[in-house]
């Protein structure tokens, strides 16, 4: 086991150093510069920004500055918000959409596990159709489409909650409805498809057949096996979600880490586009790193130390 | 039964999801003193009737309370009302002396001396003194600061060579010459130098302060300003809490006791919330702009600007004079605003917008009359003769480039339509990422693309000069002796109305020889609650909230 989380943490080492080196050399190969701006833009001006920031440098000295922030984890002041550290932005944001996300993916793992297996237990029954109707709907209608929807019917019209901002936890109620309605819908499709195909093996006819209670039956022997898919796609979602998300925070005005994925690459805000990178990628890759350990200990037929010899 | 039981069970998750949210949340902020802003601003005016709180929206965190650094609206146009240079724009757009209460101008126009208030104080109850000034300005004009802003004091002697790296601090002419005098001495005489130290970026610093502690203007605690507000809490990418300053020199002009800002990043989102009456003042979302135009809670006023075209005058066919007229004169500016944009601008008729009076109390506009607008015959005509003169028998290809975004999209798209239907020629479209447009623009790779103009200071030539030779405005390669000798002759010209007319002669010359062709004039379009009033928005200039008052 120690061996193979040693292993797993080289590569992951290994997986960033490559993931940067790529943003870098992607990022400085895209035309334009942090300062192309519509406005005026006088030759001395742009002389003293270049410099402030060391985008005067060669770029293979820029690329080593660019290392030794990867190493510090200390990316330098945003090009876009000069007061600011690149480190103050991401601890000031990522709290905010951490705890956005994890509410959201308790939300939808709970609903998303109950509505399919409810769907699965009555197979092609109304439920089922109801269940399956709600989860092509969630995933095909976009959530900013249903974030402006929320804001305009039940703040606007109905008064019950306010419209946006990030103060109070009835602030919360709108914009993890509108991020939590899409992954619930996949969790209930993948729960049940998979709940079916579990329903059939032997050993829940066996189960059937010792007396056990429905419940009982659903609960700790179906329910175990037919979760792996959900486990499977629950990394990336949680890095996805946890990490931040443009549109919902921009709707809702939350003050999350999301928008400086999209801001600071239109901006080519070099700093803050290594910081969320690196930042982004190393989370992926540690959440990977979970689910294969929560493999384990869902499913004792995964054993780590065969996927090693796999590797 | 059964169905009932289902029922039951996703009511039940329902009720999860509602306490699961309340008591994660609970438990991480247990005294968000905003909480509920709306029924708490309901309470206090009923305890305190007395008290006056607006509520803005300042779509996002300040990029610097910096004065030397925020150079964009989202910055200035809420420390605007937290600090106060040596004069202030007036309700009517003029710079009047503000924390300065004298302002003697020299016959030769060339030194200025300013007398500081004797009630000018800092939030902090610090003396405004003339070194803080002094200090401000040259923490703009160091290099190292890279104040983008710094261009603007070019105009002061000895400015540009220390901004450049090229001259010294102690070479450049701002200088105290007792506690409260101040004595500027500028290059050239200059018109408009009064209205360009209204400009945030020539606010002082609290030099004291800012010895102290260099990043004085990151937090509330520290933030020490000379404005009619003072910064009283500030939450990062949240909100920005303005009090009344009660050190302000002319504090008994100040009606409002507060000044909430929230930061909505999204024009729909903040619509809804002036709707809830969570903010007073809201801009009008686009797809709204139709049907709002008419709502007796708009506020529609000139700003100095406008929304425009280049040509290239190196890249066939625009190397003829003939043929950009005959463009230009294809475009319909009229039909652009009334059916495209459709948010109540006007359509530009040349190159400086409204918004500028002259010696004479008049309009520049409307002295300098319509110097370019539809002309379907003309055009024909005019395209025509141009081939004829270049001996095309076919127009080459013309790519109209613009930056990706629905309203540039838009008006590429009926300027397309335009063409085809006047000069019967199909000119393909192109949309070209905003950054990677900004830069291509600048090597000039685009034959027609679209651009913009906003005005760094109230005065026409701000304008004009951009199409001098080289500039790095010009963007067009077009450079004309006669222009560039007129824009040198106004810089120089002390006499008024000559230099008004000259002004004129200019644009007519710009819209003449057609490197460009303009579309509309920019607007401030707002929603304002009934019970708000006093908001002044300049032309040129930013946000002020002086005169504010909400009932």
């Amino acid at each position: 086991m120690a061996k193979y989380i040693l292993k797993r943490f080289i590569m992951m080492i290994a997986t960033i150093l490559i993931i940067s080196t790529l943003t870098f050399v992607l990022m400085h190969s895209i035309p334009g510069s942090p300062f192309d701006e519509e406005r005026t833009s006088n030759p001395t001006i742009q002389a003293n920004l270049e410099k402030f920031y060391k985008l005067d440098e060669p770029m293979h000295v820029q690329y080593l500055y660019y290392l030794k922030s990867i190493v510090t984890f200390d990316f330098g002041p945003s090009i876009k918000k000069p007061n600011e550290s690149v480190n103050e932005l991401l601890a000031r944001g990522f709290p905010i959409s951490f705890e956005l996300g994890m509410v959201t993916i308790l939300v939808a793992l709970l609903s998303g596990t109950i509505l399919g297996t409810l769907a699965a237990l009555r197979h092609n029954g109304i439920i089922d159709y109801l269940a399956m109707t709600f989860a092509v709907v969630g995933i095909s209608v976009p959530n900013f489409v249903l974030a402006t929807l929320l804001i305009q019917q039940v703040a606007v019209t109905w008064e019950l909650l306010p419209a946006a901002t990030w103060s109070s936890p009835l602030h919360m109620i709108l914009p993890i409805l509108a991020l939590a309605t899409g992954p619930t819908a996949i969790i209930a499709r993948l729960t049940r498809s998979s709940m079916l195909e579990v329903l059939t093996q032997d050993y829940i006819k066996m189960a059937n057949a010792k007396g056990l209670s429905p419940i009982r039956i659903v609960i700790r022997h179906a329910l175990r096996n037919a979760l792996m898919p959900v486990v499977t796609i629950m990394g990336t979602m949680l890095a996805g979600i946890l990490t931040g998300t443009f549109v919902i925070e921009k709707i809702f005005a939350i003050p999350g880490m999301g928008k400086y994925f999209v801001e600071s690459i239109n901006n080519r805000d070099y700093p803050v586009i290594m910081g969320s990178t690196v930042f982004y990628s190393a989370f992926l890759v540690f959440m990977l790193f979970l689910v294969d350990i929560v493999y384990g200990f869902l499913d004792p037929r995964i054993k780590l130390h065969r996927k090693e010899g796999d590797a | 039964m059964k169905k009932w039981l289902s029922l039951f069970v996703v009511a039940l998750f329902v009720l999860v999801l509602s306490a699961c949210t309340a008591t994660k949340d609970a438990g991480e902020k247990p005294s968000t003193e905003t909480g509920g802003d709306k029924e708490e601003a309901g309470t206090e005016t009923e305890s305190l009737p007395t008290e006056k709180v607006l509520h803005l929206n300042n779509g996002n965190e300040p990029t610097s309370f910096d004065p030397s650094v925020g150079f964009d609206a989202v910055s200035w146009n809420s420390l605007n009302n937290l600090m106060e240079g040596l004069v202030r724009l007036s309700k009517d757009h003029l710079a009047e002396p503000a924390t300065a209460e004298k302002v003697d101008v020299s016959d030769d126009g060339l030194t200025y001396t300013f007398t500081i208030h004797d009630d000018a104080k800092w939030s902090n109850g610090d003396p405004v003194l003339a070194s803080d000034f002094v200090y401000g300005w040259l923490h703009m004009l160091n290099p190292e600061t890279a104040s983008p802003a710094a261009f603007l004091a070019y105009f002061i002697e000895g400015a540009e060579a220390y901004n450049s790296g090229t001259g010294t601090a102690d070479a450049v002419a701002i200088k105290a010459v007792e506690d409260k005098v101040l004595e500027v001495k500028l290059n050239t005489p200059t018109e408009a130098f009064l209205n360009i130290v209204t400009n945030p970026s020539f606010f002082p610093v609290n030099e004291k302060v800012a010895t102290e502690n260099p990043t004085w203007f990151a937090e509330a605690d520290s933030f020490v300003g000379n404005g009619p507000f003072k910064l009283a809490a500030w939450e990062h990418d949240v909100s920005l809490t303005f009090e009344k300053n009660e050190h302000y020199w002319d504090a008994d002009t100040v009606k409002l006791d507060k000044v909430e800002w929230a930061m909505v990043d999204d024009t729909n989102t903040e619509y809804q919330m002036y709707k809830t009456g969570e903010l007073d003042v809201s801009d009008v979302p686009a797809e709204l702009a139709d049907q709002l135009m008419n709502d007796p809670e708009l506020k529609n006023v000139d700003q100095a600007g406008l929304y425009f075209y280049r040509f290239n005058v190196s890249q066939e066919p625009f190397t003829n004079k003939k043929i950009r007229q005959a463009f230009g004169l294809a475009v319909n500016q009229q039909e652009i605003v009334e059916f495209v944009t459709k948010n109540g601008e006007k359509p530009a008729e040349g190159f400086v917008p409204y918004g500028f009076i002259g010696p004479d109390g008049k309009e520049f506009r409307e002295t300098a009359g319509k110097l370019t607008g539809f002309d379907a015959e003309k055009a024909k005509t005019l395209l025509a003769e141009g081939m004829t003169e270049e001996g095309y028998t076919e127009l080459p290809e013309v790519v109209l480039t613009y930056s990706t975004n629905e309203a540039h999209k838009k008006i590429a798209e009926a300027l397309q339509s335009k063409f085809k239907e006047v000069l019967g020629v199909d000119v393909a479209l192109q949309n070209v990422e905003a950054s990677v447009f900004g830069a291509e623009q600048k090597e000039f790779k685009y034959q027609l693309s679209r651009s913009s103009f906003l005005f760094d200071y109230a005065d026409p030539v701000n304008a004009l000069e951009s199409f001098i030779t080289g500039s790095s405005m010009n963007r067009t390669t077009w450079s004309n002796p006669d222009f560039d000798k007129l824009i040198s002759d106004i810089k120089n010209e002390t006499d008024e109305a000559k230099r008004w007319a000259m002004l004129i002669e200019a644009d007519a010359l710009l819209m003449e020889e057609m490197p460009i062709f303009p579309i509309y004039y920019y607007n401030q379009v707002t929603l304002e609650k009934p019970s708000v009033s006093g908001i002044v928005r300049h032309p040129v200039g930013y946000l002020d909230l002086k005169w504010a008052d909400k009932n």
